[in-house]
């Protein structure tokens, strides 16, 4: 039952993300609260188990597992922190497990609890806070050394954690200061005071001394001594002040406040005795050279006394105004040496020692300056000396060079104009002898054209007399040949007369032939007792007639079997005729679709008939045989031809060979009349 | 020469086709040929069955030609009309 519920409710809880995260965040806190509180429990268990409950034991097992913590957190903290308020009450408390851990180390009972998880609660808020102090102050610490070992992670650290830069730079100061326990104070006094310290600190001595030249040279190059005035009254001051300084740093803080007033007023003094002081500072400028070395250490015994002193030395500046020849390096380098040995001997406070000095050296300052400028106009002089007797030098020679170049270009003129003349001859007579050249070849060129053009009119001239020659020739001839024409004309009239004649003849002959040939068919065709073939004949009158169209058609209209077998005569066909007449008036009686017994009895019956005579009239087969009879008998076969053929039914199939054999005979009789009209024609023609 | 020319003609024109005046007699011919055959052969059979079956009876016999005699003419009359049809569809 109990897992089973676990699974559902795991199972619910596994679900949604969100719920699940919060859930976690919980069993975590939880966790952490419960596992330090499940250890004495564990200790205790055994008792408190045997004590208490047999079925206790497998809860807690199961509680001890990953999953337990799960179920409670479906519920809000809230919901989860009632619950075991809740569950104790009731008896069985197998879900409410959690909390019987963290209520077991006090005692088993109940009602503590409930007490008791409040107070833990407390304690865990506070152990909660107290370990987040102690690991985030830790996590500083760490932040800070680390950021002192490398350099990323110091950028990083002092730019995203809140007072990490202010922690390191404190740190790194703490260190900077063990190391240089001196400097570490200069330091933090600079960090206070940032106006003062430049002024009066030791460090800027050597500063000091660095920008003095510096300005001074830049000042030197490009301004006028009226401007060096400005520029060393300010630096010269600077110096003195930071000497001043530093021997006060060195000494307690007393007596730089009195510094301080001092510098003040040396800054509003120094303007004023510049002038004045002019006249004691050379004075003191050899002892001060001497003394150089020495003014360090001589001057911390007369630092009360500064206050005279101080006015003294803003008259050694003067010493610069005095000089024109600034401009020459070994001067300037002088009169710097001398500067500073001043100012050195301002700030010892030594000015009435080596005023006479200074003011000495100061002196045969300007006598090097003079020196300098006397050896140089000298110098001067001498060189323009030279430069005048080489400049009369040079004169002379470019005298001497002009006079002889002039005379090499009148000697060179007069030669070249010599070769420009004989040039210009040369020329002149090449050009004559090519235009003699090119004249003569043109009057060469105009004799041949004006030949030829004399040898063209001789060749027109030629054949115009050619073809004159030819006109008239043929004039002539054709006189002549027209004439010639004529007779031969007339000649040709009289071969055409005879021709014609001839031909005359020929078809006379030819129609004679005809006629002939007609005759010999007709002749073969009445001799014959039989028939018989006539074919020779035919070819004969064929060959005769010679393409007439009339004959060619006529012989065409005969049937071939008549020719070749020949026809038969008319006795023949009256003889056959008989034998047909006898058969088809056997059939005469004969109805339409007729039988045996029809055929017999008309066989019998047409014995019965009366004969006819004559031309009889009727239709019937008796009158019509009857008049085919009498045309035969007459001679007449193409009316018998015509009366046979009215005939009708059986009458008909048995006379048709007998009909075929007069129409034949008929043809060929028809064919041979044509052609005789054909020939008779001809013969006609022709006459 | 002529009588040889004119013989050979003949024996072609009878065996080629009959002339046309003979047609009708060729059907009679071939008719009355065949009756006769089927007569005597109607009687042969008749004569026959008489003396096998019938005791020597005469009805058998004349049964028999009548046979013969009736076939005969149904054919002649079915090849003559067959010709007159052929006739007429000439015509």
């Amino acid at each position: 039952m109990l897992r089973a519920s676990l699974r559902s409710v795991r199972a619910l809880g596994s679900r949604p993300a969100a719920a699940a995260a919060g859930h976690q965040w919980q069993a975590a806190v939880a966790r952490r609260v419960t596992v330090p509180a499940q250890r004495p429990y564990s200790n205790d268990k055994k008792p408190s188990i045997d004590s208490a409950k047999p079925a206790a034991i497998p809860a807690s097992e199961t509680l001890t597992s990953p999953s337990t913590p799960p179920p409670p957190p479906p519920s809000t903290v809230a919901s989860s922190i009632i619950t075991p308020e809740a569950a104790p009450l009731t008896p069985p408390a197998p879900p409410v497990t959690p909390t019987a851990p963290a209520a077991a180390p006090t005692t088993p009972p109940p009602p503590p609890p409930p007490a008791r998880p409040k107070k833990s609660f407390f304690r865990k808020l506070r152990n909660y806070f107290l370990t987040l102090t102690l690991l985030g102050a830790l996590g500083f610490g760490g932040g800070v050394w680390y950021s002192r070992i490398n350099d990323n992670f110091h950028d990083f650290f002092t730019e995203y954690v809140p007072y990490g830069e202010q922690a390191v730079l404190y740190l790194e100061e703490l260190d900077f200061r063990k190391r240089f326990p001196n400097v570490g104070g200069m330091s933090r006094r600079d960090g206070g005071e940032q106006v003062k310290i430049p002024t009066q600190s030791g460090a800027s001595w050597r500063v000091a001394d660095h920008g003095e030249p510096a300005g001074r040279q830049s000042s030197a190059l490009p301004k006028v001594a009226a401007a060096k005035d400005a520029a060393k009254a300010t630096p010269v001051e600077i110096p003195a002040v930071a000497e001043a300084k530093k021997e006060t740093a060195a000494i307690p803080k007393v007596a730089k406040n009195e510094g301080k007033p001092k510098v003040a007023k040396k800054v509003k003094a120094a303007p004023v005795p510049e002038a004045k002081a002019t006249e004691p500072a050379p004075a003191a400028a050899t002892p001060a050279v001497v003394a150089v070395g020495g003014t360090p250490s001589g001057k911390p015994f007369k630092a009360p006394e500064v206050d005279e002193p101080s006015r003294w030395p803003p008259a050694s500046p003067i010493d610069p105004l005095a000089i024109p020849d600034a401009a020459e390096p070994v001067i300037q380098d002088l009169v710097r040496m001398l500067n500073d040995i001043i100012t050195v001997i301002n700030h010892d406070g030594a000015n009435e020692k080596y005023a006479s000095t200074i003011w000495k050296a100061k002196n045969e300052l300007y006598g090097v300056g003079q020196k300098i400028r006397d050896i140089k106009t000298s110098v001067e002089k001498q060189a323009a000396k030279e430069v005048k007797v080489r400049v009369d030098e040079f004169d002379k020679a470019a005298n001497e060079l002009v006079s002889r170049i002039e005379g090499a270009m009148t000697t060179q003129e007069t030669a070249w104009r010599h070769e420009f003349a004989e040039e210009m001859e040369r020329i002149q007579k090449s050009y004559d002898e090519k235009v003699q050249v090119i004249l003569e070849r043109e009057q060469q060129i105009n004799e041949q054209k004006l030949k030829n053009k004399l040898l063209e009119q001789a060749v027109e001239l030629q054949r115009q007399f050619a073809g004159d020659i030819r006109k008239h020739v043929e004039e002539e001839r054709d006189g002549r040949l027209g004439k010639l024409d004529e007779l031969s004309a007339a000649l040709a009239e009289l071969e055409k007369l005879t021709t014609g004649w001839n031909e005359v003849v020929n078809t006379n002959l030819r129609t004679q032939q005809l006629h002939v040939a007609v005759d010999a068919v007709r002749a073969s065709l009445e001799d014959a007792s039989h028939p018989r073939p006539f074919i020779k004949e035919l070819v004969a009158l064929k060959e005769i007639a010679a393409d007439d169209p009339v004959v060619d058609a006529a012989i065409a209209s005969i049937h071939p079997s008549a020719y070749q077998r020949g026809i038969s005569t008319p006795a023949d066909l009256i003889d056959r005729f008989r034998r047909v007449a006898t058969e088809v008036r056997k059939a005469s009686l004969l109805p339409e679709d007729a039988g045996v017994a029809s055929h017999a009895s008309s066989y019998v019956l047409s014995k019965l008939l009366f004969k006819k005579q004559g031309l009889a009239a009727g239709d019937d087969v008796e009158s019509i045989l009857t008049r085919t009879q009498t045309y035969l008998e007459e001679g007449d076969l193409d009316k018998a031809a015509r009366e046979m053929n009215g005939l009708s039914g059986w009458a008909k199939t048995l006379s048709r060979d007998w009909l075929g054999e007069v129409r034949k005979v008929l043809e060929v009789q028809q064919a041979l009349e044509v052609i005789q009209a054909e020939a008779r024609l001809q013969s006609l023609k022709v006459e | 020469m002529p009588e040889s020319t004119t013989t050979p003609p003949a024996p072609s024109r009878a065996v080629a086709r009959p002339v046309s005046e003979a047609l009708l007699n060729e059907k009679w011919d071939f008719c009355l040929s065949n009756a006769l055959i089927k007569s005597t052969l109607g009687l042969g059979f008749g004569v026959v069955f008489s003396v096998l079956i019938f005791k020597r009876r005469a009805w058998p016999a004349f049964v028999g030609v009548g046979f013969g005699a009736g076939r005969a003419y149904e054919e002649c009359n079915s090849s003559l009309k067959l010709a007159a049809r052929e006739i007429k569809k000439q015509a």
